[in-house]
């Protein structure tokens, strides 16, 4: 199911899971594009090639609409919907580019900037340093962020570690941990600012019920969660 | 440095734990493996993987890896370091004086299913062919031997009906004796997460495992029986769908042996089955069994998935039996969702049996005896072949304590660990005059060698594995041998080294020769699964990219039709007695894999440190045991020591433990028993005692080394059987 949607050779991600179903003709960025009914605007845009900038949506996971880095313009909606949670329709035609779908990504990724650490912005290589690139984002106007940036390192797992200030709180870890993995170790507690990521009842990952798959490490955007063993040296805040 | 460190180069290959088969892009950063990302499109496990597979692979640069060849004139020696000739030569000409002095059966081979295909394919072609008789058998003996034995028997293959996918089709799962959360992580995975779709779930096993309840899944019906009871419970199960005629007498009639059908119908249709009589045998309610029977019966689609929990007992061949007659008699094959799938422990179990690793038949499961099939071989390989089986496994022990047998090639197996009753096992190998070990790590067995060939570790080979779902999957070299050649490399230097002209520039070369001789994987080659991925065997003209689900429009026997066997239930001899009344049954943990040689080498370790002994909280008080004492457990066979840990999961009257640690030594308590029609140790029954060590005697009794009688005394003497190993 995979192979007909992917390149085989490196991990494309179109964003959403795929779907089957009968086909749905649809025109992006004024090219024809034929996907299965229930495709998210967000695969049909992979498949026809224009890849719309993401951070929550995996297609390994359902879509969840979080970061709101993947809006679009659809002719006859309004506003600006999530390209992950809209789902095609005949006819439709949707445009992924333009002046203002610009300037609001900007703002949202400024927005993630504030609050994660500056030294670790240039030389990166997370699924979030390649959507900051894609938009031409390395800067922001606000000052640091003060809510996460002191958190403790949760290095309590041997192999890998959770670093709260580089979260984005998209809500893939929990989501990898109950859809794939199924173990429902993760949640998200607080609200607003002080929503974080925690393991089992606000525990070290190691002392929760996580089973250490991975899954959760293998789906996080900024390598909040990262494997111990990219650091040699050990792990230190830019 | 604040950013990770980003990996320079990657290689997909296949996981070497479990058999799910799982794809992993192996990531180096100068030349070291750095991290294991799971591979999106790997058809066995879509991206998904568990704590084994995805971070315990720092086993393969351990200090304890041997990197240079050695050998010994005695076992009492200490080893010496050689070159890889004068190993070769050394082995060679122990190997032909052995034959020269007792015969060309004194000596035999023994593989692993931790090797790839090609490995155990030529270690089959080195006993076969070079040192000229069948006395080759695999690890698979102890595992799922009844599973090629009973299920040929009734739908004619050994393997998986299914793909793994093929669970999200189901509308009933039965899990019988498997863990697979923690057995097999990321089928575990696909199962729970069908069952939050809405799939109902009977599971039959004697522990309230975490695939019987946990997070958002629970199963409808968990059959805890008493260990031992399989057999009486599925032909109770078998009862009920023929009182109530709950069968698909539609398919019976259009794709079995009608005949056959009615004799079972009959055996399992008998009072004796009824659950009102087995139930209170097996510690059921007979309510349950019916209700198991007619959720299984319903579907539309039910599939079962079973484990060792099936296989390691005296019936182990006749409970694959069961489930094959149940699922033929609902009709329950030849679909997707459907099917009886066997979860297989080991990465190429599979492979293990599929590629002629046994004494009696060559690749693709046919017979020795077989003058034309044999004749193949010949003509391939160039020799004359042995027209005799050989010996099993547990016999070439038995023969080596008689002097029949003398000298043994093992790759990739630890038999004095792995297989029961260790001490049985110790005094065969220390009959034999050339035992040459090929491994990672001096394993127990290794004690008793002469040869050491320092193997190489799945991260550092080419060839392929045969997952549960009969998925042959690549396996890439990512790094460099540490020891400067391939296992298959080995074997082919072993084999010249002993006078046999056998060459392959590539392991590619060797999986060309296996398309060649075994029908299964006819349509074969590194060329296709470069290009596919993976494919599922039968790979032939007529599936040239494999078959997913098995027996679609007919089973493969002679008529096409599947079959029922007979399969009255027969006790174990090994029951609860006033001395061992209680019934010990083992598994595995999450974070371990079997006897831990890999596992207990990385960190993994901080999960599992020690190997416990569940006990329930009623067998624990009337016997003094706290929470974290430790106990001796002991059975007629022997004695050891572990700590106890109080829990629900266990019945009373049941004891459990895991197997991952060699100190634990828990293959000295487990009975010599096994299935009577392939001798698969039974390995999950065993009577056994557990008493209080007095508290002064837990530091004096250091684990695994040699100890005093049981402080609380059960009446067996057990100190004589320490001896060997002290």
């Amino acid at each position: 199911m995979w192979s007909e949607l992917r390149d085989l050779t490196d991990a494309i991600d179109v964003g959403t899971p795929p779907r089957s179903g009968e086909m749905v003709s649809l025109t992006i960025d004024g090219q024809p594009v034929r996907v299965p009914r229930g495709s998210s605007v967000m695969l049909a845009a992979a498949k026809a090639g224009c890849g719309i900038p993401k951070l929550c949506a995996t297609d390994s996971l359902e879509p969840f609409g979080s970061c709101r880095l993947c809006l679009v313009e659809v002719e006859g909606m309004r506003g600006y919907p999530a390209s992950c949670t809209t789902l095609v329709a005949e006819g439709m035609t949707v445009r992924t580019e333009s002046e203002v779908l610009s300037r609001i990504r900007k703002g949202v990724l400024e927005l993630y900037l504030s609050d994660f650490p500056a030294g670790d912005i240039p030389d990166g290589w997370s699924e979030f340093h390649r959507a900051l690139e894609q938009c031409g984002v390395d800067t922001h106007p606000y000052g640091d962020g003060t809510d996460h940036q002191q958190a403790p390192v949760d290095e309590s797992n041997p192999y890998f570690l959770f670093d709260q200030a580089k979260c984005i709180v998209c809500n893939r870890c929990v989501r990898a941990c109950e859809e794939i993995q199924g173990t429902f170790a993760l949640t998200i507690s607080g609200r607003g600012f002080d929503s974080k990521i925690s393991a089992g009842q606000d525990q070290p990952f190691f002392e929760s019920d996580c089973v250490s798959c991975g899954a959760c490490v293998q789906t996080c955007p900024t390598q909040a969660l990262v494997e111990k063993s990219l650091f040699p040296e050990g792990y230190a805040r830019a | 440095m604040p950013n990770p460190i980003k990996p320079d180069c990657s290689v997909v290959t296949t996981c070497a734990y479990c058999g799910v088969g799982c794809n992993f892009k192996a990531e180096t950063h100068e030349g070291r493996i750095v991290r294991m990302i799971p591979w999106k499109d790997g058809k066995a496990n879509h991206g998904h993987s568990c704590i084994k597979g995805r971070f315990a692979f720092d086993y393969y640069n351990h200090p304890d890896r041997i990197r240079k060849p050695m050998i010994r004139d005695s076992i009492d020696e200490v080893w010496h370091e050689v070159t890889w000739e004068q190993a070769f030569e050394f082995a060679a000409r122990r190997f032909r004086r052995i034959q020269t002095r007792y015969g060309r059966r004194a000596i035999g081979a023994v593989s692993s299913s931790r090797c790839t295909n090609e490995e155990i394919f030529l270690v089959q072609k080195l006993a076969r062919a070079v040192f000229g008789n069948n006395n080759i058998d695999n690890c698979a003996r102890i595992c799922h031997s009844p599973t090629q034995f009973g299920l040929s028997a009734t739908v004619g293959w050994g393997a998986a009906s299914q793909h793994f996918d093929s669970i999200l089709q189901a509308d009933v799962i039965m899990v019988v004796g498997a863990n697979p959360t923690e057995g097999h992580p990321v089928f575990g995975s696909l199962l729970k997460r069908r069952v939050r779709q809405g799939a109902r779930l009977i599971v039959i096993d004697p522990r309230q495992t975490e695939t019987v309840r946990s997070p958002h899944v629970a199963a409808d019906v968990h059959l805890a029986l008493r260990p031992g009871t399989n057999v009486a419970v599925l032909d109770s199960i078998a009862h009920v769908v023929v009182r109530e005629k709950l069968y698909n007498e539609e398919f019976v009639r259009a794709r079995c042996e009608w005949e056959e059908f009615e004799h079972w119908a009959e055996l399992v249709g008998s009072d004796r089955y009824a659950p009102e009589l087995i139930g209170p045998q097996a510690g059921l309610d007979p309510e349950d069994i019916r209700h198991a029977a007619r959720l299984y019966a319903s579907g539309p689609n039910s599939a079962i998935y079973y484990g060792l929990g099936v296989t390691e007992h005296s019936q182990g061949s006749t409970g694959v039996m069961c489930l094959g007659n149940l699922s033929l008699a609902c009709g329950m094959l030849g679909r997707e969702g459907v099917g009886v799938n066997p979860l297989r422990g080991q990465g190429n179990v599979q492979g293990g049996s599929c590629l002629g690793s046994w004494p009696h038949v060559f690749s693709g499961y046919r017979f020795v005896t077989d003058d034309e099939v044999r004749g193949s071989f010949e003509a391939e390989w160039g020799v004359t072949l042995d027209a005799e089986p050989g010996l099993r496994l547990p016999n070439m022990f038995d023969a080596a304590l008689t002097g029949h047998f003398r000298g043994m090639f093992i790759m990739g197996e630890d038999p004095v660990q792995s297989d029961p009753n260790q001490d049985h096992t110790i005094a065969a190998m220390r009959e034999m005059e050339c035992v040459v070990v090929q491994d990672l790590f001096l394993n127990e067995t290794a004690k008793y060698a002469h040869v050491f060939l320092p193997g190489s570790s799945s991260l550092e080979k080419d060839g392929t594995f045969t997952g549960a779902e009969r998925r042959v999957n690549r396996v890439r070299k990512v790094v460099e041998p540490l020891a400067g050649l391939q296992d298959w490399e080995i074997v082919v230097k072993l084999m010249n080294a002993m006078g046999y002209p056998a060459h392959y520039d590539h392991a590619g070369q060797i999986l060309d020769e296996i398309a060649r001789l075994s029908p299964a994987y006819k349509g074969l080659s590194f060329e296709l699964l470069d290009r596919v991925g993976s494919a599922q065997w039968p790979v032939d003209e007529n599936a040239p990219e494999g078959t997913e689900v098995l027996h679609r429009e007919r089973f493969p026997r002679a008529n096409g039709r599947g079959t029922f066997m007979l399969t009255e239930y027969v006790p174990t001899r090994e029951r609860a007695t006033d001395q061992h009344p209680l019934l010990l049954t083992t598994g595995r943990i999450l974070s371990q894999y079997n006897v831990g040689t890999q596992t207990r080498r990385t960190a993994n370790s901080r999960w599992h440190s020690e190997d416990v002994l569940e006990v329930s909280a009623e067998d624990a008080a009337a016997r003094g045991i706290k929470d974290g004492d430790v106990v001796w457990l002991s059975s007629r066979f022997g004695a050891t020591q572990l700590r106890a840990r109080l829990s629900r999961r266990v019945n009373p009257g049941t004891v459990y433990t895991t197997f991952h640690h060699a100190e634990t030594r828990v293959n000295v308590v487990t009975s010599d028993l096994s299935d009577w029609a392939t001798n698969c140790p039974e390995y999950k029954v065993t009577a056994v005692e557990v008493s209080l060590v007095k508290p002064a005697g837990v530091e004096a009794a250091g684990r695994g080394e040699a100890r005093h009688e049981p402080a609380v005394s059960t009446g067996e003497p057990v100190s004589g059987r320490e001896e060997a190993h002290a």
